[in-house]
């Protein structure tokens, strides 16, 4: 069996990705481009039904200019992040101090898995009743959408954990406290990586949607509001920022992490 | 006069499973009486189902029991703690923790500093024959070597007493003769106590200085069988030539055989 540690370095493992991606990326790019350029050609009015990419760059280069860019995607990724990082520090204790007892956790699973079925923007409606279109209605639409993934994960996580591992710990003197640290914590590491993961992925919808439906500013507010104003060019610009903006989240940051953590401790065989 | 202290003293003990759905109950264990002398290897036979987990975990403290009395050095069990080690049959190291760290993660527990742990890790590692692997984690491991990872875990801890539920009954036949007659060696070493559960009859002379014999279900204290041979000379070769290791062979199958034959006419 190969040794995980003297596997290739992380340097390299980067690099590889890198020129993997490159290659892909490019002729992705190239051919998106034609596609989009011929459609748009085609097309009467393009400029309000689909401009072409050229026309994008351009209002991107214009919005740039007066700052409304980098200040509306600014604004975005804080939401984000504040609300995934909120979301994954109140998450991820609650599940596992939810799944330390087993009756415990046999209660709530199913109600954890309802919460986290009901999608963010499902719970949108009843929050403007209570807070009207506010940051706070924002705030407490992706904070819910990110928490619920997480803390279900970790929930099931902790529940999958077998009990010898525990049983062992404590045989081994362990206290409340150091299970969990020891035990629970690591055992259901796999669980975490991937429900952050889809609580981050579930944020970033939340996030747009809620600039779409409650915002001032942001992304989501730019593609709605350019909508409003036949600016067809800023939609697409706005669409296309948040897609790249996930896979770049995604595949640098979230799948590294979780392919990373799973594999190490060899929990799940290759 | 050391090797007349009882370290593990259990007397009247019974246990019932209650069963949720019938309203009957489980009768595991009857009235078991039994003590362990200081640097003694006490082996428990007997039919599949007669309570031997029971009764393991019963004195790992992981399982309450209500009627009876099991103490370790004269107190009395009520928990799991670091005065009774077990040694689990499924693999229970900790698949995110290296060799090293599942080793010495009971004094870890006990909050001892870095460098005493690490030293008294590496004794153990010695000790189980596992120089060179203190590094890698549990799924780079053969199963008797992650058996061998478990013993030193359990034996770093230094417990009064160590509790084994059939350690080696998960690994192949030509590992587990190596893995016995290593258990053999640890023992005659460290002078540990120890209580060994086995189905396997082979095993249980090999090990003990006395074979307790359950009978089937609910489990109670057969007969005892005394296993008179150094251990300095148990090593499976001699084994087939030595009258004792076969007169006490023989005595436990048949104890054994008597009770497989009850539970199967029941
Ligand atoms: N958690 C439990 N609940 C109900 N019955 C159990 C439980 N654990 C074991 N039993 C029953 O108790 C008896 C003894 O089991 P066990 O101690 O595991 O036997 P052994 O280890 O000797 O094979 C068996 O009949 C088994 O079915
Ligand atoms: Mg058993």
């Amino acid at each position: 069996m190969q040794s995980k540690s003297k596997g290739p370095s992380l340097a390299w493992r980067f690099q590889r990705l890198l020129q993997i991606d490159a290659m892909n990326l490019v002729i992705l790019i190239i051919g998106v481009y034609i596609v989009w350029s011929i459609i748009s050609a085609l097309i009467d009015n393009p400029a309000r039904y689909l401009p072409s990419p050229i026309a994008v760059a351009l209002s991107s280069v214009d919005m740039l200019y007066k700052g409304l860019l980098p200040s509306y995607f600014g604004d975005t990724l804080m939401r984000l992040i504040s609300g995934s990082i909120i979301g994954l520090a109140v998450g991820i204790p609650f599940g596992l101090v939810l799944g330390i007892n087993r009756t415990v956790a046999d209660m709530f699973h199913p109600i954890m898995n309802f919460f986290q079925s009901v999608s963010g923007i499902a719970i949108f409606p009843i929050v403007v009743i209570w807070w009207g279109n506010s940051d706070k209605t924002i705030f407490a639409v992706i904070l819910y959408t990110a928490f619920f993934p997480i803390a279900f994960n970790v929930l099931s996580g902790v529940r999958e954990i077998p009990i010898r591992y525990i049983s062992a710990a404590r045989t081994l003197g362990a206290s409340r406290f150091q299970v969990i640290k020891d035990v629970l914590l690591p055992g259901a590491m796999p669980h975490i990586a991937t429900g952050s993961r889809l609580s981050i992925g579930f944020a970033w919808r939340a996030v747009i949607a809620g600039e779409m439906l409650a915002g001032q500013q942001g992304l989501g507010w730019m593609i709605f509001t350019g909508q409003d104003a036949d600016r067809t060019a800023e939609v697409v610009l706005g669409m296309m920022l948040i897609g790249v903006t996930w896979i770049i989240l995604d595949h640098y940051l979230l799948r590294p992490f979780e392919a990373d953590t799973i594999e190490r401790w060899g929990l799940v065989q290759r | 006069m050391n090797a007349m202290t009882a370290k593990l003293v259990v007397e009247g003990l019974c246990h019932h499973y209650p069963d949720e759905y019938t309203g009957e109950s489980v009768h595991a264990l009857e009235d078991i009486n039994l003590e362990l002398y200081e640097g003694e290897l006490v082996s428990v036979v007997g039919p599949s189902g007669c309570g031997k987990s029971t009764l393991l975990n019963i004195l790992a403290g992981l399982l309450p029991y209500k009627v009876g009395k099991a103490s370790v050095d004269g107190k009395v069990i009520e928990g799991p703690g670091p005065d009774r080690g077990v040694v689990f049959q499924e693999h229970a190291i900790l698949p995110w923790r290296t060799v090293s760290r599942n080793i010495g993660h009971g004094l870890e527990i006990r909050g001892l500093p870095k460098e005493e742990i690490s030293r008294r890790v590496q004794e153990y590692v010695d000790l189980v024959g596992l120089s060179g692997f203190e590094d890698k984690y549990p799924h780079e491991l053969s199963g008797g070597m992650k058996q061998r990872c478990a013993v030193a875990r359990t034996l770093c801890a230094d417990p009064i007493v160590m509790l084994m539920d059939e350690p080696f009954a998960a690994v192949d036949a030509q590992t587990r003769i190596t893995l016995q007659e290593e258990l053999n060696r640890i023992a005659l070493a460290t002078k540990k106590t120890i209580l060994f559960i086995t189905h396997s009859v082979d095993e249980a002379a090999f090990l003990a200085d006395r074979c307790l014999v359950f009978s089937a279900r609910p489990g109670r204290l057969k007969q005892i069988v005394t296993v008179d041979i150094p251990r300095e000379k148990r090593i499976w070769e001699n084994m087939n030539a030595d009258a004792e290791f076969i007169r006490c062979r023989d005595e436990i199958l048949r104890l054994v055989r008597e009770e497989v034959s009850v539970a199967i006419e029941e």
